[in-house]
């Protein structure tokens, strides 16, 4: 059979630092073909040169046998080939059905007759979005389905899915990975890029394995496993170590109660909720998208407010606490760690030390008016060695870096401020293993040194293995509190959904 | 924010109360304990001749080897007992009277409500007196009317006793060490740590009325929480007139407010807090009273905890102790002595 998309010797050097280096690369009609690697392997570059986002340096594409160059991501979709982006593509003020059908209008449109389209075609995917939606409304899970849709809107041959499942709940993962079957049994050619090892190893065909911009290995799914593909990811072992099951003696105890919060109550997103968090500790909380975990802990950080009137209590080290600003929660030694990296972490067009010299500038850490470039250099150097952060060079900026030492920057832009509670918000989310290893040995050092941590995950093997309890959350409320030496995926799953 | 006193004017106050999480995570520890004795209302839990002695009503019963065993009998309820270093057992009874070694020991006056008593190491005999109003038995009459008049006293050997600290909120468990005396003052949910004249807190916020303290073997301490604090108590607790009203005109045992047990008459308030659902009351539904009991760790952070749910019988736990790699707990609401290994 003629693979549908071929390329060959293909390469990308950004500012000559090679990217992508001679990789051959092919797919077939009616395959998942699932694409495998670190963060900054070179599988983002390889498929946005597919799909004509950026011009290869060298090496050639060929599609049906000829081949072609692709002047933009739409010449790429004129010839059946779409992408959906790791970090949406949509417009926040449109609707969902403006952004499905965008580029596809009629001359005339009428919005009834778009909606009611737009809202079949949702539902025959099993998406539950409202096509009538402004985009800019919705969580990061929604976004991502609405991406996925417009994708196979466009009736698309080859369909790019770059990080698809990172924010689906597991009921939707399997809405999904249903839609990818359909697509692949009407010979729709799918590449499928996750760092879920399991998922690729689940639902995909065939493997690529990248690493360092360099193709290490590949063939048919039936001939890896998880610690193949690590090996070859990493080339070293690492999967042993990172998910492993815990021990009596591997749990902490708990420390001086940190954080009390009583009964707080935002809306409908955080209901009369309670719960404490212990220094020494690692406070795991784990919930599906929409359970209120990152609005209650946003509550604490200051980021938003709770409800003026029986809003409840928050203490912090016996001392209530109600913040107003997020500055006042950093003053006392809350530091949060967003979800969102690339619109809440850090400024992207400001450098690794730029960046974490920030993170010192909003904290009482700093004394003087006066910025000295030195004491900026001097941080940056600790920091990014603390935390192994690889940058291309110093003035890097933090957009260039990948999503893995994107994260590490913003840990570290935290961690400057020498907090005394510190909240993770999906800290491994769109990171590949490697540095989920290395995030993991931070997160855990952390609650070595006698802090108090609090790890979000939606991740159930991250939430057992690093916790040392387990907070679950559903509907607005911690309902659930589970020792990970008692917890099974099952148990924490049954508390999040019933 | 400065201005959240001027706020909170308005808004009201939130009152919330401490969940029961980390090391207070429920389970039926309480109710899974074997029973050494079953007694009524057993109090006041001391070690005596190498044999636990409890208080029981108006007795002191030796348990031996499970038998309980009458060994002395008082005019009023006992509220306190306290073994010396030399062996002599000084009890407390209910109409303020004090005996040591079977002799009646002068009180000075504004003692009249005795609820604790611990020898410290140096042979100093510390005495906590609930309230200057009540006797030990009007706790709850106490607590309605927010007393604040209790008192520790210390009684150093061949002297006699003198006030450490007053204004306290009905101090109710004892543990003395060598530089002062942890108290636990029932009515603000604290224990606090008394050194010559400074009081400091030294665990604050617990979800229920703190009771008894005891060393455990290990160099930690057991506390006894009595009973729990409820949303609908402490909001009866901010209503002043109800509640005068309700204590001038209901029975005291149908008060709203905490009990040492529950779900014996129908005439009571908050009834398993309305949560039965077929048929089963839930062991997280709001009762008037709960059994718990905290191993303390040395800096008196909460390390474990056993407990009695509101679905549980063992409730009212007003003494522990440790000895001889058993723990023996009172269960007053339970009408038993509870007997778990010494890991909590």
């Amino acid at each position: 059979m003629t693979p549908l998309v071929q390329m060959e010797k293909i390469s990308k050097a950004y500012r000559g630092v090679p990217a992508v280096r001679e990789v051959d690369f092919d797919l077939f009609p009616g395959e998942i073909h699932a694409l495998l690697g670190e963060n900054g392997a070179g599988k983002s570059t390889l498929t946005k040169m597919m799909a004509g986002v950026v011009d290869p340096s060298g090496g050639c594409i060929l599609l049906d046998g000829q081949e072609v160059t692709f002047a933009s991501p739409n010449a790429a979709l004129d010839a059946g080939i779409a992408m959906v982006f790791q970090e949406t593509s949509l417009i926040p003020s449109m609707t969902v059905a403006q952004n499905l059908y965008l580029g596809t209008e009629k001359f005339l449109n009428r919005l009834r007759g778009t909606y009611i389209s737009a809202q079949q075609f949702l539902q025959s995917l099993n998406f539950a979005v409202d096509p009538t939606a402004m985009v800019e409304t919705l969580g990061a899970a929604k976004r991502q389905m609405v991406e996925i849709a417009r994708a196979v809107h466009h009736k698309a041959r080859v369909i790019i899915f770059d990080e698809p499942t990172a924010s689906l709940t597991p009921e939707e993962k399997r809405h999904f990975f249903a839609l990818l079957e359909r697509l692949k049994s009407s010979g729709v050619a799918i590449v499928f890029i996750s760092h879920a090892l399991e998922e690729a190893l689940q639902i995909s065909d065939r493997i690529t394995i990248l690493r360092d911009g360099e193709l290490v290995s590949h063939g048919a799914t039936r001939d890896y496993d998880r610690d193949k593909i690590i090996a070859a990811m990493v080339g070293r072992t690492l999967s042993g170590a990172l998910y492993r099951k815990r021990d009596a003696s591997s749990l902490r105890k708990p420390g001086r109660k940190a954080l009390s919060v009583q009964d707080i109550s935002q809306g409908r997103g955080v209901r009369n909720t309670s719960f404490s968090v212990f220094e020494g500790q690692i406070t795991g909380v784990f919930g599906l998208i929409g359970s209120g975990r990152t609005e209650t802990f946003k509550i604490v950080a200051g980021i938003t407010k709770r409800d003026f009137l029986m809003g409840g209590t928050i203490e912090l080290y016996d001392r209530a606490v109600r913040y107003y600003t997020p500055a006042e929660a950093v003053a006392d030694g809350i530091v949060y760690v967003t979800e969102d990296r690339k619109i809440e972490g850090f400024f992207e067009t400001m450098s690794v030390a730029e960046n974490l010299f920030g993170g010192l500038l909003a904290s009482p850490q700093h004394h003087g008016a006066v910025v000295r470039m030195s004491e900026m250099r001097d941080l940056a150097a600790e920091w990014t060695k603390k935390l192994n952060v690889k940058a291309i060079n110093d003035n890097a900026r933090v957009v260039e870096l990948s999503g893995g030492n994107q994260q590490k920057v913003v840990i570290g832009k935290g961690l400057v401020q020498r907090p005394r509670l510190v909240i993770f918000d999906e800290p491994t989310r769109g990171v590949d293993v490697a540095a989920i290893a290395e995030i993991h040995r931070i997160v855990n050092d952390l609650a070595d040194s006698g802090l108090a941590v609090v790890m979000i995950s939606s991740y159930l093997p991250e939430v057992l293995n690093l916790s040392d309890r387990i907070l679950v959350c559903r509907q607005g409320r911690i309902v659930e509190e589970l020792s990970p030496l008692e917890a099974t995926e099952e148990k924490i799953m049954y508390a999040a959904v019933h | 924010m400065i201005f959240d006193p001027i706020l909170d004017l308005f808004r009201g106050k939130a009152i919330t109360i401490p969940p029961l999480d980390g090391a207070l995570r429920p389970n039926t520890a309480l109710d899974d304990a074997a029973v050494v004795a079953g007694l009524p209302s057993p109090d006041n839990l001391v070690w005596l001749d190498g044999r636990p002695v409890c208080s029981s009503g108006a007795a002191v019963i030796a348990l031996e080897h499970g038998h309980p065993r009458q060994i002395a009998e008082f005019p009023a309820e006992v509220t306190a007992l306290a073994v010396s270093p030399e062996g002599k057992l000084a009890v407390a009874t209910d109409d303020g009277r004090l005996s040591e070694g079977g002799h009646e020991v002068p009180l000075p006056g504004g003692i009249g409500c005795i609820t604790a008593l611990a020898y410290g190491p140096d042979g100093a005999l510390w005495l906590a007196n609930g309230s200057a109003r009540h006797p030990a038995s009007g706790w709850v009459a106490d607590l309605m009317e927010h007393g604040s008049t209790g008192s520790v006293w210390r009684r150093l050997p061949g002297q006699e006793f003198h006030k450490v600290a007053g204004g306290l909120a009905w101090p109710n468990g004892l543990l003395p060490d060598p530089a002062g005396v942890i108290v636990s003052e029932s009515w603000k949910h604290q224990l606090i740590r008394i050194e010559g004249s400074r009081v400091t807190p030294v665990l604050r916020h617990l979800p229920g009325y703190p009771a008894r303290l005891s060393p455990s073997a290990d160099g930690c301490a057991w506390l006894a929480v009595f009973a729990p604090r409820t949303r609908l108590i402490e909001f009866v607790l901010q209503e002043k007139h109800y509640r005068t009203d309700m204590m001038a005109e209901v029975p005291r045992d149908y008060w709203i407010a905490p009990a040492l047990r529950s779900g014996q008459s129908f005439l009571e308030p908050l009834q398993c807090g309305s949560i039965r659902s077929m048929g089963i009351h839930k062991g997280w539904s709001p009762s008037r009273s709960y059994g718990l009991v905290v191993k303390l760790a040395p800096d008196f952070a909460p390390v474990a905890s056993l407990h009695s749910r509101a679905n549980g019988h063992r409730h009212g736990v007003a003494s522990v102790i440790e000895a001889g790699g058993q723990v023996l707990i009172a269960s007053r609401g339970g009408d038993a002595v509870l007997s778990v290994g010494g890991e909590a």
